[in-house]
Parts: C-alpha cells; structure tokens; sequence
C-alpha cells in the first residue's frame, strides 16, 4: 500500500470510529434535539414579537429573519458538538501516546475524527430539519446560484470552525486543563459567529469588530449567501475572506502543533 | 438543624476541594459568566436594536434576566449536584449514603462541587445591580423585601422542578438529558416576559411547567406590569408563597420515589 493511500485510509479510520461513537449517544442527542428544536421555536417567537407590525428592519424582511435563525441554529450545532476538539481528553488521559505512534499524523487524525464525528451527527440534524422548518421558518436560496455557493462557503466555514477548535485544544498541551478555556470561547466564537445576532443588527462598532474576526467566516458568511445578503463583487470577497482565514488558522494549527510537540512527556507505559 | 449543620461541614469539604486548583478556578468563573453573558448580549443586541420586546425596556428585561440569574445561581450554588443525581444512583454510590447518619439528600448534594456554579450568582448579581440602576422602581422597604423573598422563591421553583425530575431517576435511572432539557428550557424561556408568547404556551409555563413563576411573575409586580397578566395578578403577588409549596411538594415527591431505590449490587 502506498504511504498516500495508507493515510487515506487511516484518516478514514478515525472518521469512522467517530461516527460510531456518535451513535452511542443517541438517546442524549435526540434531548439534545429537542432543546434545539425549541431554541429554533423561541427564536422565531423573539424575532417575530419584536418586528411587530414593521416589514422589514435594516433591509432584511421578519420571514428572512427567522430563516437566518432557524438555519443559523442548526447549523451551529452540528458544527459545534458540545465536545469540539477530541485534543483536551487525549491528552489529559495521556491517550496522546497511543495517537503519536499511529501510522497517521496528530493533525490528520483530529480533523478526520471531527469530520467523522459531524457525519455522525448528520442524521440527527436531518431528522430535526423538517421540525426546524414547521417551528421556525425556513426560506430557499436567494437563487440556484446562491444555493450553490452556500454550500461551498458551508464546507469552508466548517473547515475554519475545525481549526479554530483544534487551536484552542492544542492549549491543553501547555495547561492540561482547558474546561474553562475551553467554555469561554465557545461562548465568544458563537457570539462573533453571528449565529444568535446577524451582524446587520449590529450597532456599527460591533459589526466593524466582528468582521475583522475570524468567526463571522464560520456561520455568518455562508448564511448571508444563502439568503442573497450578499452578491455581484462582495461574494468573491466573501469566499476569499473565508480561504484566508482557513489559510492563516492552518499555519497557525502547524506553528502550534510543532511547539505542543516538544511538550509531551510519556508517563510509564 | 442538625441536617443543615450537617449541609454546611459536608460541602465546606467540597469546596475546600475544589478551590485547590485556583487557576482553573478562576477560568472557570470567567467561562461562566461568558456563557451567561451572552444570553444576555443577545437580548442586548436585540432589545437595543428594536427598541423594546412585549412592551419591556431593555433594562426591564435586564431586570428580569437578573432575577433569573440570581434565583438560578440560588440553585446551583448549593444544590448543582442534584443535575447528575442519576449517575450517583447508578453507580451504587447511594448505598453508602443510605447507611450514613445524615439525610441523604444532603449527601447527595454535597458529594461534589462544580466551581462554575459560582458564576451564576455573580453573573446574577451584576445584571440585577445594572438592571435596578436603570428601570425607574420606587425602592421602598417593601419592594426590596419582595424583590428578595422573589429571588428566594423564584429559586424554590427551579429547584422543585428539577428535583421532581431527579426524582424520576429512582425508577428510570438516566433522566441526565430530561434535567438538562428543562434546564435549558428554564434557562431560554425564562428570560423573556412570557407575554410575548402564544396563549397556550403561557398556560404551560403558568401552570405545567410554571417557570413564569421563577422570574416573570414577580417582576411584573415590581415594575407596576401587572396589568399586561392573562392570570390573576394574586399569583404574581404570591409567586414567592407558590415556590415554598412547589417545593415542599417536589420534597414529598423524591422522599416517596426514593424507595423505589434498587441498589445496583455490589
């Protein structure tokens, strides 16, 4: 077997016995489901009870709203499952040893096992959307063209959420217990993500900070070519803006991995 | 008072435990109050761009969001145990606490400690300090005393909804995820004016689910909005009164399910 082939395949491994596990827990994501479906539900009573008799605010009609919510809602929770990054338990367990003698390299086998871990919960989420659809609202694409690149601006935001997780959890290289930090940026990238406030409600110096951020290409973007938010020049802009950070988060990934390696101490065994 | 003598040795144990790691204990309390920070930054966000939810001001919401905290962190600070009491009966640890002399709920909350809890109380604390500072409330000796035994209360009725729950564990032994769903349902709902929902739904959180009595209810009767109520405005003034029978209740609830306990054999 080639080396090439052999990494395919390990990756594949890994992504598999992800999914697996997943399913194991099936019983605790379909509650969590039910949360989901009545935080989708609660949105669209918020957004709609404060829109009262107006059509549109900054633009953006009440039924495009509530789409934005519904989709944003469940898109964020397939993407952010409550344990993102398999790195803290690893190495906290000292499991790490085990995964550094793999055939397949660390970086590989965590983004194939997140893979593997959202292709698992991918079932639960298409169980939930036609719930979604009938307690929230849900709009198609602006037009086939806009539909088309969502689902490659999705794939690219997926891929910077991965990274950006897989950053925070290398900190457990350096501090073994991350919990904490591990909370406080979910919280911080959900908020900058603009999965619970589009950044067109923003007041300004808020819109203007969570641009220059990362998150915003995780959830934000894709949603806004979805719902036709953005078009003509602004969504090649968009699409690079994305490509970059993906780039930067990549190089940020090797840069910190190279150090964490240095790090590791193999107690016993 | 032996119990509560009891309460306060076993969970001073507790924390002294805990608060051994200080640096986690200090992010753990940052993270916390990120995480309830941005509920409130989105209605922040939302309130300030709209001018006003329901008829509420963004500082009336605060206010009610406050409370909720407070009574949350109420909940959590002394009794956060109680969410993982299912995985204490499965692993058998019950039976230890059956044949110690000290009530074993008491034992079950004191078992461990989770630092973050602090963090709702504080969290709670600031938004309601923020909060009265902005909404324009006679602060007479009266309304104080009120807003206080509202707190209580409204943490009273988290708590006997979520022991009910618990309770339930004795017979069906994981009831993790249904705890952490009313939870959340408490935690998602309960920071709005329920007014802004559909009547039938008003009616479950009155009188099914009756999270409009943690916080809702008596901020209406400390911001003069009871006028705004579907139900009589004697159940806002009296919400404080249905968390003690909400919870006396509940009590009565885990005391009778709790001999239904099949040890899980050691």
């Amino acid at each position: 077997m080639s080396a090439a082939r052999r990494r395919i395949t390990g990756a594949y491994e890994c992504a598999r016995i992800q999914t697996l596990i997943a399913f194991t827990y099936r019983t605790d994501y379909l509650f969590n489901l039910v949360g989901l479906l009545l935080q989708v539900y609660l949105l669209r009573v918020v957004w709609t009870s404060v829109y009262g008799h107006r059509v549109s605010v900054a633009g953006v009609t009440l039924p495009t709203q509530i789409a934005y919510a519904t989709l944003g809602t469940l898109q964020y929770w397939l993407f952010n499952p409550w344990g993102f990054s398999m790195i803290p338990e690893r190495v906290r367990t000292g499991k790490i040893g085990v995964d550094l003698v793999r055939p397949v390299p660390f970086l590989h086998q965590i983004v194939s096992s997140q893979i593997g871990l959202t292709v698992g919960l991918a079932p639960f989420a298409l169980v939930a959307l036609p719930f979604a659809v009938l307690l929230g609202r849900a709009a198609g694409p602006a037009s086939t063209g806009a539909g088309a690149v969502y689902l490659l601006s999705l794939v690219f935001g997926y891929l910077l959420t991965i990274l950006l997780a897989s950053i925070v959890g290398m900190m457990s290289f350096w501090t073994t217990e991350v919990s904490g930090t591990f909370m406080m940026y979910r919280m911080v990238s959900q908020f900058f993500s603009g999965a619970l406030v589009p950044l067109w409600f923003m007041p300004g110096w808020l819109a203007d900070l969570t641009h220059v951020l990362p998150f915003q290409a995780t959830t934000y973007s894709p949603l806004a070519i979805y719902l036709g938010r953005v078009h003509g020049g602004a969504l090649v802009t968009t699409l690079a803006v994305q490509v970059l950070w993906i780039g930067l988060a990549w190089l940020a990934l090797r840069l910190t991995w190279a150090r964490a390696l240095h790090r590791v101490v193999v107690q016993g065994g | 008072m032996r119990t509560l003598r009891m309460y306060f040795l076993l969970y001073g144990a507790a924390l002294r435990g805990q608060t051994q790691y200080r640096g986690n204990f200090v992010m753990m309390m940052f993270a916390g109050l990120a995480y309830q920070g941005v509920g409130l930054a989105f209605i922040w966000v939302l309130v300030g761009r709209f001018g006003g939810i329901a008829g509420w001001t963004l500082g009336q919401v605060a206010f009610l969001y406050g409370i909720r905290l407070t009574a949350h962190g109420l909940v959590t600070v002394p009794c956060a145990q109680i969410f993982s009491v299912d995985q204490i009966l499965r692993e058998g640890d019950f039976d230890r606490y059956l044949v110690r002399p000290v009530n074993p709920l008491v034992q079950v909350l004191t078992g461990s400690l989770s630092l973050q809890v602090f963090s709702d109380l504080l969290g709670g604390l600031i938004a309601l300090g923020a909060a009265m500072s902005t909404v324009r409330i006679d602060w007479s000796a009266g309304a104080l005393a009120f807003l206080v035994l509202a707190i209580v209360g409204g943490a009273m009725v988290e708590l006997a909804i979520v022991l009910a729950f618990a309770s339930l564990s004795f017979r069906l032994l994981s009831v993790r995820s249904l705890i952490l769903l009313s939870l959340t349902t408490m935690q998602n709902f309960g920071n709005y004016p329920i007014a802004v929902f559909p009547a039938a739904l008003r009616f479950v959180f009155t009188f099914l689910f009756p999270l409009a009595f943690i916080a809702y209810l008596p901020s209406t009767v400390l911001l003069h909005r009871t006028g705004e109520l579907s139900v009589s405005p004697v159940l806002a003034w009296g919400a404080p009164l249905v968390g003690v029978l909400l919870f006396a209740a509940a009590y009565r609830l885990w005391v009778r399910q709790s001999r239904h306990y099949a040890s899980s054999g050691h």
